[in-house]
């Protein structure tokens, strides 16, 4: 039952890794805490079955919302509407408990945290869910609080999109013009019914897809890292225990401190990568922040040396094809140079 | 002569490289080991310098100066530092690993970034300005009675779907569709008077009104319009030579060149969008500055001049009954900054009174009677403790908490993170079984609590609650735009 805390206790950390922390939280003296599921066992999450999408659909665009850093789209589950943070760091479905509480199948409360917040994991089965035309039908869905992230951005969270929702598509994150574009694939990954697309990469690379996570290869410093793709980070993300060679590629810019709950529990530091690129291309500068990996990587069950978020993203157009089991960037006017 | 030209560049060279030597760098001061920041710190910065590099490596100033004089070992905040002198001028600081806490418990627990670098538009939504006119270049927009407006995207006939998204709807992408009619798309909505920003999805792409020249920054590198929904209209009649009419006023800071009337069935007119409020204002006639001659309230401007006042909103009417023989009542309020002096009441029959208009909100205030401080004996909503207790007035309130239980205890309180968390407000009212409070609020997610005889509940009454560090929960009201 308590199998997928681990990495939805990861995503969490992740999502909360590079949120500001606004005035009014910090006045806020009985307001919400992130919850802290506990640390089990890594598995992966099962989206649950996608049995049914939008009869004829081939492709379709979503307008992509921002939220500070974080990218959201509209969808509704049976008469309760409205905004899921894109989370390609995340395997599949994830609601918030605020919304969902009397639907739940599986309830953990008796979870606990570090905290001693009574803030398990529970699950239920989502009947129908809805967005832009696309229709899913008997969804499995984590359920956990997100309170935390509705309170730093003041909008409200249903849940987190995750990668598997998207299985054997073609997924377009046009940061640019804030688009969402998918495209149904053959068994071959070639789009169904839809035109190629006219857009010139400039970089295409092969992904791994590890319990639905996609995972691609960097340079940094001439050394080859495995960088998960990942929406739902704020920022980018670069293992602390890299080698020295590729840390000394980065120029720290600052430090900030990191509060847990009234308390100072460390640090975490940002920098400019000087030398970071995809296969050929050289991508700088590229902003990060340096910090341990280590439990992330224990909760994903694959080593991670860092996470391409927000910064990655805004530079340009990018496909992710499930199928094919690859990626491209068409780079922004400004990063093509 | 060439020789001592030389020697001059020499000795310049000279004098210079120590100071070019030491020049300011912040992004050469921090790099990475063994999973730590090391810093090298120069000792010829300057005192702003020094205090730059504190700031922005979060570093403590004494921990700072005391790395500075060389101190071998500084203790700060469960962190163990190192010096190291690397040469008459540069210090390296690291981190004592074995004896300090380090980054080692990052991962394991939740934690928030205090972090104030990253630029993100503030949260929330933002106030409204205190008056607006549109700019359109072809009427797409039109306001109809009872607050309806219909908005009118001109072609786009090859769109299969088509969906306003604004300020008005949280930006939701789905709530607002349009319909397609003969020569575009339509949608009527109701919205309160104001400013809204939005731009139209076709087909799942983001539009802007392209008729619309009002527009703001979308912080995303492009732009939203901008439309006010209107609530008054400047009318000054007569003046059929005048050329030029303006209107100025507290609403936009006297501004004489901004607000141009428009001659309309032999008067001049501006409809526009004004906040609520008491405003102050004139017309400019060709230069020349008049009160509104249509409006009989003037009140002087303390320069020997009167202005023309109006107030946008309901009016409410501070009372105080009795106190018959007093010979002067002021209300104030943190409306008016408890100006003491302001806004003296009217003597009545009953007692005392004064109407005023007051945008929505929650206000404070008391009555000085002859100079002494009284709350409002008739209003039983009241904050504060002690001696400073007072009345509280919510204008136009868009929720009313409810605690339908507990109607034996003897004190009810809701709090959250509309007050800060107070531990004495609200104080809500007993009223036929049920404890009740007012509030007005704006838009966006609050977290509450009632405190009912001194022990903590959930709204028993709202589904919505999301948990706390006290792992006993908050509940959760959203109010809607």
């Amino acid at each position: 039952m308590n199998s997928h805390l681990g990495f939805l206790y990861a995503l969490m950390i992740r999502m909360t890794l590079v949120l500001p922390v606004f005035s009014f939280v910090t006045m806020d003296l009985r307001g919400s805490v992130p919850p802290v599921p506990r640390l089990v066992e890594q598995v992966p999450v099962p989206a649950g079955s996608i049995s049914c999408t939008q009869g004829n659909f081939t492709g379709v665009t979503i307008p992509l919302k921002r939220a500070g850093r974080l990218l959201l789209i509209e969808a509704s589950i049976g008469n309760i509407s409205g905004n899921f943070i894109l989370d390609t760091g995340s395997s599949g479905l994830v609601l918030n408990k605020t919304y969902f509480r009397s639907s739940l199948t599986i309830d953990d409360e008796e979870g606990g945290g570090v905290t001693g917040s009574t803030s398990g994991v529970s699950r239920m089965i989502v009947k129908r869910l809805v967005v832009s035309g696309l229709t899913y039908i008997n969804l499995s869905a984590d359920v956990v609080s997100l309170g935390h992230i509705e309170n730093r951005r003041g909008v409200k969270i249903l849940g987190l999109f995750g990668l598997c929702l998207f299985k054997n598509m073609e997924v377009v994150i046009d940061l640019p013009n804030n688009e969402l574009q998918l495209f149904k694939l053959d068994k071959n990954g070639h789009r169904l019914g839809s035109p190629a697309p006219v857009v010139k990469y400039d970089i295409i690379r092969k992904i791994e897809v590890y319990r639905n996570i996609v995972f691609v290869q960097v340079s940094i410093g001439g050394k080859i890292l495995d960088f998960c793709l990942d929406t739902g980070a704020e920022s980018n993300v670069l293992s602390i225990d890299a080698n020295k060679k590729i840390l000394s590629t980065v120029t720290i810019t600052r430090r900030s401190s990191l509060s847990g709950i009234g308390e100072t529990t460390g640090e975490v530091l940002y920098g400019t990568l000087t030398e970071f690129s995809m296969g050929n291309r050289q991508l700088i500068p590229m902003e990060t922040i340096v910090c341990s990996l280590t439990a992330m990587s224990q909760k994903y069950g694959y080593p991670i040396d860092g996470m391409l978020g927000f910064d990655f993203f805004a530079k340009g157009k990018i496909y992710i094809n499930l199928v094919k089991k690859e990626m491209g960037i068409c780079l922004a006017k400004e990063d093509k140079k | 002569m060439k020789n001592w030209r030389t020697w001059i560049v020499v000795i310049l060279l000279l004098v210079m490289a120590p100071v070019s030597y030491a020049q300011f760098d912040p992004k050469k001061v921090c790099r990475i080991e063994d999973g730590s920041p090391v810093f090298t710190l120069d000792k010829r910065w300057s005192a702003s310098q020094r205090k730059e590099i504190a700031r922005i490596f979060n570093l403590d100033s004494t921990l700072l100066s005391n790395a500075f004089e060389l101190k071998p070992v500084i203790n700060d905040s469960g962190n163990v530092w190192k010096t190291n002198k690397l040469d008459a001028y540069h210090i390296e600081l690291r981190r004592d690993l074995e004896k300090s806490a380090g980054n080692k418990n990052i991962n394991e627990k939740i934690f928030l970034l205090d972090d104030q670098w990253i630029k993100l538009p503030p949260a929330g939504y933002p106030e409204s300005p205190p008056f607006g006119v549109n700019r359109f270049t072809r009427n797409t927009i039109v306001q109809l009675p009872g607050n309806w407006l219909r908005l009118f995207l001109p072609g786009q006939k090859n769109a299969k779907k088509v969906c306003l998204s604004g300020s008005f709807n949280a930006w939701s992408t789905i709530q607002t569709p349009m319909q397609a009619c003969d020569s575009g798309w339509t949608v009527t909505i109701r919205l309160k008077p104001g400013k809204y920003s939005y731009k139209f999805i076709i087909d799942g792409k983001w539009v802007n009104d392209s008729f619309n020249r009002l527009r703001e920054n979308d912080g995303n590198h492009g732009y939203n319009n901008v439309f006010y929904c209107y609530n008054y209209r400047f009318t000054l009649g007569g003046y059929p030579d005048a050329r030029k009419v303006m209107v100025a006023g507290s609403f936009n800071d006297w501004n004489d060149s901004e607000l141009r009337m428009i001659r309309f069935r032999g008067s001049w007119v501006l409809p526009m969008f004004l906040k609520e409020g008491t405003h102050a204002y004139k017309f400019i006639v060709d230069g020349e500055w008049i009160t509104d001659p249509a409006n009989k309230v003037t009140r002087p401007d303390g320069r020997g001049n009167l202005n023309s006042f109006l107030g946008v909103g309901d009016t409410l009417f501070f009372t105080l009954k009795g106190y018959p023989g007093a010979k002067k009542v002021i209300v104030s309020g943190d409306f008016n900054a408890w100006n003491q002096e302001e806004l003296s009441m009217n003597k009545t029959r009953e007692g005392w009174q004064l109407p005023y208009v007051l945008a929505s909100g929650n206000y404070e205030y008391k009555f000085i009677v002859d100079g002494e401080w009284i709350a409002d004996p008739s209003n039983p909503y009241t904050v504060g403790e002690g001696n400073t207790i007072n009345s509280y007035l919510a204008v136009k309130p868009n929720y009313w908490f409810r605690l339908e239980q507990h109607s034996d205890a003897d004190k009810a309180i809701v709090t959250g993170s509309f007050n800060n968390w107070s531990l004495h407000d609200y104080r809500m009212e007993m009223r036929q079984g049920t404890w009740w409070f007012p509030v007005a609020l704006k838009p966006g997610k609050y977290t509450y609590k009632f405190i009912v005889d001194n022990k903590w509940i959930l709204d028993p009454s709202n589904d919505l609650w999301e948990e706390n560090e006290y792992g006993t929960g908050n509940s959760v009201l959203w109010i809607e735009p």
